[in-house]
């Protein structure tokens, strides 16, 4: 019979009845496998550590309730090449070097680590079980705590292990740590009263000592204190807060300096308090007495004084303020014009009705300018005409005699290769410092800030009549980079340029109309013998120079001709014409057809070469236009790619005509594209118009807070669309703000001295003078007691405030008989 | 100007996790086309029709379990052309700066063109230069030395290529693929609020880094 059992059902039946204790034990066990922390996998030599902490955790369930595992280590720079000669100690070593120095900082330094126990013990790596309810139970702190002292040592685990216990406010903490000679126990009282034993240095040094239960005499305990003060409403303190109102609305004292000063800083007074803390880092016990009767301790005596500030939790930053009402307006997705009830006037709500129409009002500015009267059916914003007229002439400067706020004539677009140590914000794309757009995103801003939307759309309503008055008189905008749109500007900058392109090619248009004159488009041919011969319709045209010594196959030299710049383009435009490429898809048909798209400069380039180089060939073309397609065999031949079948070169050379390019078709449409750019403005959501206006106001920001002393940048380098950079340099600039704020509340108590550094004696003359020459009672008195024993190094630390944490950290060696 | 770079998931295209536009840019008849059709078709002519502007071909490979969509943009090296290409230089997370090592002109312009990158590309673009035509060995006149050379000086990566026999033309994508991925982590973990975005936002070198050998050509 026995033959016939199925052995598979032997081996595949649990005849174990496994408890939920020991499910749990086994399932610490297994993360810490998983995370490799046996004794054998941790570095045992001399390694340099930074200041980040690295994380990891794990969720466990036992008895029904949720525990975190959590493991907490410092990052080290693994230079383990070089440090393979050094020496190898013990674990336990590193442990106890490490509580041993941490004795000279004090518990309520921050080391950045999550948990308290690092900082007091000295710790470069720690487990934390931490329970998801109050740990309260004595007889489930034992279970838990056994628990954990069996996985430790059946994985042999190489890193101290806590358990987290009593309330969570509460930072109790029970850990351990063992090898197979020594034992740590680390503990935590916590007492929401101070008993009278602990209140005071004799009292804890009697406590210390009884818990090493020395066997033989002990040497001297060393002892550190920190008492700590609190200085309130101290005349010498009180915040001098930097004035901020929008008083430049009432139109008695309107002064546009006051509109530009962006407010910075906080409000309120940001400290919440100053602590004085007395510091005596070192004495042997019995030097100096505390008893329940007698104090020898004297502040005044304190070979170190430090001070520490501490902030309130969310301080009202008056620049962030303003920009973050700015940031709120991303989600607004109405027509800004819908504000003031023009979007129909203005053609905006049927997005197939024509805006080329004749602009409904005419800009106040332009009435300004011609004198006219009020007109009666004239549209009325928010805005008194008192205000919006200088806040116009600010931003328009030119339209006025007073020179007051002309832009300089150089306008320079900073790039942050030129001013490396302006970091923050430098991912916003900028324009120039004080341009058009910069003053315009300001005012817009403040007005904002100050009115509400309907101010803002005000605003921006004036500018756009402005901007159309300037197209159809043809008044270039001022205070905005030359040239064709700079894809490193804002894109509010870059469609101004394009404006301004437009502007520009309708004046130059005009002008040539008006003086037909051949100079122009003729080349002077005087050289040319041939030229008095040829019929009219084959007279060169449009030459620019010739090239070099270059000839054309048929013995005539070669000239370069004159040529149409391709059309200048905004990165929105461009991001659409690559989009309408990528929709075709990526086959050889349309490729071709790309192709065709792109050769519209390339034909306006071969009726130009034409035109200039009458009886010229495809390849005298090739010789200017692409020299590598060019051979110089037999005066001049196309090299073999240009040969191909199909060829969209030989194509478009058999379609070109010669054209001089003054006579060709424009490929660019000025009256067209400044019509967009008009429509464009004028169309906008809210969160479109934020859009636009947001990054002038950001990099405006950046600078004040420069101004305002703000050093550092960050390393963040934006975001991966336009939105979120925006939401990353707001959150920079809040930083670097509550940063000054902080900076400036140091300078006003310290001084020349730095925060948690000993304070000279100056500064401790000033802080003395300030508090009237004497202290109040302490609010915090913490004392660190150590000693190295036969066995190891034992710590004590007590803080007594309203209520007492005391730690300790005692080994104990294992007796093995 | 990091507003511009893409590599969020596409609507209409789910078959990918990210995706990335490189460019390809060099004097005129450096190789460029042929070394995109050997990369994206795995063929070869001899010569294709001179690039008219700028063209592009789609490749989607996997790295770490992610499908990248590499969107190669290919470029007309002609001086006429540099106004209509430089424009697409924006949003481009990659270059490829391509020479010929038979050719001496081509290997002087390519401090102009990384001047090219520097003025209109988005500031943590990644590039690296190629010798291409290393197949041709007999009329070679730039020596691989210098390109190495010059590449260290740029501070950017270095390869010989060959469209014609198929070298190192995979391991050049691939190494920018690497390149802008560890970028891409980095400044995820300066800002580790874009981690909130979901499957965007994932870590892409939490793997150890798999084969970085310049000779390989898996």
């Amino acid at each position: 019979m026995n033959e016939e059992i199925d052995e598979y059902d032997i081996y595949h039946q649990d005849f174990t009845t496994v408890s939920e204790w020991e499910v749990f034990i086994a399932r610490i066990e297994e993360i810490l496998g998983e995370w490799r922390l046996a004794k054998s996998s941790i570095p045992k030599s001399a390694v340099e550590y930074t200041k980040k902490w690295i994380t990891k955790t794990e969720e466990i369930l036992f008895l029904g309730q949720k525990y975190t595992l959590s493991y907490h280590t410092l990052d080290f720079s693994r230079s383990s090449d070089d440090s393979e000669g050094s020496e190898e100690k013990p674990l336990m070593t590193h442990i106890h070097n490490g509580l041993w120095e941490a004795t000279s900082s004090f518990m309520d330094d921050d080391d950045g680590s999550q948990f308290p126990v690092s900082n007091w013990f000295g710790l470069k790596r720690f487990l934390v079980l931490y329970p998801s309810f109050p740990l309260v139970d004595g007889s489930l702190i034992k279970l838990v705590m056994s628990s954990a002292n069996i996985a430790f040592a059946n994985v042999d685990c190489g890193v101290p292990f806590f358990v987290k216990i009593r309330e969570h406010w509460q930072h109790t903490y029970l850990g351990f740590y063992e090898d197979n000679q020594y034992k740590i126990s680390f503990d935590t009282i916590h007492l929401k009263r101070i008993s009278n034993q602990c209140s005071h240095l004799s009292g804890l040094v009697s406590l210390f000592k009884s818990k090493i239960a020395s066997p033989v005499a002990l040497d001297a305990v060393v002892v550190s204190t920190k008492f700590s003060y609190e200085l309130k409403d101290f005349e010498a303190f009180t915040w001098k807060k930097t004035t901020h109102s929008n008083e430049f609305l009432s139109i008695d004292g309107f002064d546009v300096k006051k509109l530009i000063e962006l407010p910075f800083g906080s409000e309120k007074n940001p400290t919440s308090s100053v602590l004085l803390n007395a510091i005596w880092p070192k004495f042997r016990e019995c030097t100096i007495v505390e008893s329940s009767t007698f104090s020898d301790i004297d502040p005044l005596m304190a070979p170190t004084w430090t001070i520490t500030l501490k902030m309130r939790e969310k301080i009202n930053c008056q620049l962030s303020d303003i920009i973050q009402k700015m940031m709120n307006l991303l989600e607004d997705n109405n027509l800004l014009m819908d504000t003031l009830g023009l979007s129909r006037s203005l053609g905006l709500v049927n997005p197939l009705h024509k805006i080329t129409e004749a602009p409904i009002t005419i800009s106040k500015l332009v009435k300004a300018a011609i004198g006219q009267g009020r007109n009666t059916s004239e549209f009325k914003g928010p805005i008194a005409d008192d205000l919006l007229m200088p806040l116009l002439y600010y931003i328009f400067p030119d339209a006025v005699e007073d020179d007051t706020f002309n832009y300089t004539e150089q306008l320079e677009v900073e790039f942050k290769q030129d001013s490396s140590e302006h970091k923050l914000c430098s991912y916003v794309k900028t324009s120039p410092e004080d341009g058009l757009v910069w003053r315009l995103s300001v005012t817009a801003a403040r007005l904002y800030d100050a009115g509400g939307l309907a101010y803002l759309a005000h605003l921006w309503y004036e500018f756009a009549q402005e901007l159309q008055y300037r197209w159809e008189r043809r008044i270039l905008v001022p205070g905005v980079a030359a040239g064709i749109p700079n894809a490193r500007t804002c894109l509010l900058h870059q469609k101004l340029q394009l404006l301004n392109c437009c502007i520009k090619r309708a004046l130059e248009g005009s002008s040539s109309f008006a003086g037909n004159s051949s100079e122009d488009e003729f080349f002077d041919c005087t050289d040319d013998e041939d030229g008095e011969e040829q019929p009219l319709w084959d007279r060169p045209a449009g030459r620019l120079n010739r090239l070099g010594e270059a000839m054309l196959k048929n013995g005539a030299p070669l000239f370069v001709p004159r040529t149409q710049d391709p059309a200048p383009k905004t990165e929105d435009q461009l991001e659409e014409d690559a989009e309408l490429m990528v929709r075709l898809g990526d086959d050889a048909k349309a490729s071709e057809l790309r192709a065709r798209m792109m050769s519209a400069s390339l034909l306006s380039d071969m009726e130009a070469f034409k035109a200039a180089n009458p009886g010229a060939e495809l390849c005298d073309f090739v010789q200017w236009y692409s020299p590598r397609d060019w051979k110089p065999e037999g005066g001049g031949s196309l090299g073999d790619r240009m040969l191909l079948p199909g060829n969209p070169w030989v194509e478009a050379w058999s379609v070109a005509r010669p054209v001089p390019a003054s006579r060709q078709r424009r490929l660019f449409d000025e009256t067209r594209e400044a019509e967009q750019v008009l429509h464009f403005l004028r169309s906008r959501t809210v969160s479109g118009a934020a859009e636009l206006l947001l990054p002038a106001i950001l990099k405006a920001g950046a600078i004040k807070a420069i101004e305002e002393g703000v050093t550092s940048g960050t390393n963040s380098v934006g975001g991966v669309d336009q939105r979120r950079t925006y939401e990353i340099a707001a959150r920079d600039l809040y930083e670097a703000e509550k940063e000054a704020c902080r900076a400036l509340c140091m300078r006003t108590v310290l001084g020349s001295s730095v925060e948690g550094k000993p304070l000279d004696s100056s500064g401790r003359a000033r802080v003395l003078h300030a508090t009237g020459g004497s202290l109040p009672a302490p609010v915090r008195k913490e004392f660190t007691l150590r000693v190295k024993d036969a066995v190891a190094p034992q710590v004590m630390r007590a803080a007594l405030a309203a209520d007492m944490t005391i730690v300790g950290a005692f080994t104990e060696r294992i007796v093995c008989l | 100007m990091t507003g511009d770079v893409k590599w969020q998931k596409d609507a209409a295209d789910q078959n990918f996790d990210y995706m990335f536009k490189l460019l390809i840019i060099g004097n005129s008849s450096v190789g460029k086309t042929s070394f995109l059709f050997r990369y994206a078709d795995d063929s070869f002519t001899s010569a294709f029709v001179s690039t008219v502007g700028i063209d592009f071909k789609v490749k989607t490979v996997f790295r770490h379990d992610k499908r990248v969509k590499l969107q190669i943009w290919d470029t007309a090296g002609q001086e006429r052309y540099r106004t209509i290409t430089t424009a697409y230089y924006r949003g481009a997370m990659g270059f490829i700066l391509m020479y010929d090592i038979t050719n001496e002109e081509s290997f002087n312009s390519v401090q102009d063109w990384v001047t090219q990158i520097k003025t209109y590309s988005w500031d943590n673009a990644q590039v690296i230069l190629v010798g291409n035509k290393c197949d041709m060995e007999e009329e070679r006149v730039v020596s691989a030395e210098r390109g190495r050379q010059l590449a260290e000086q740029l501070g950017v990566e270095f390869y010989e290529t060959s469209a014609k026999e198929n070298i190192n033309v995979k391991a050049v994508f691939e190494r920018l693929v690497d390149i802008i991925c560890d970028k891409m982590s980095e400044s995820l973990d300066s800002e580790p609020a874009m981690l909130a975005g979901g499957a965007r936002g994932q870590r892409l070198t939490e793997q150890p880094q798999g084969n970085n050998n310049p000779n390989c050509n898996c």
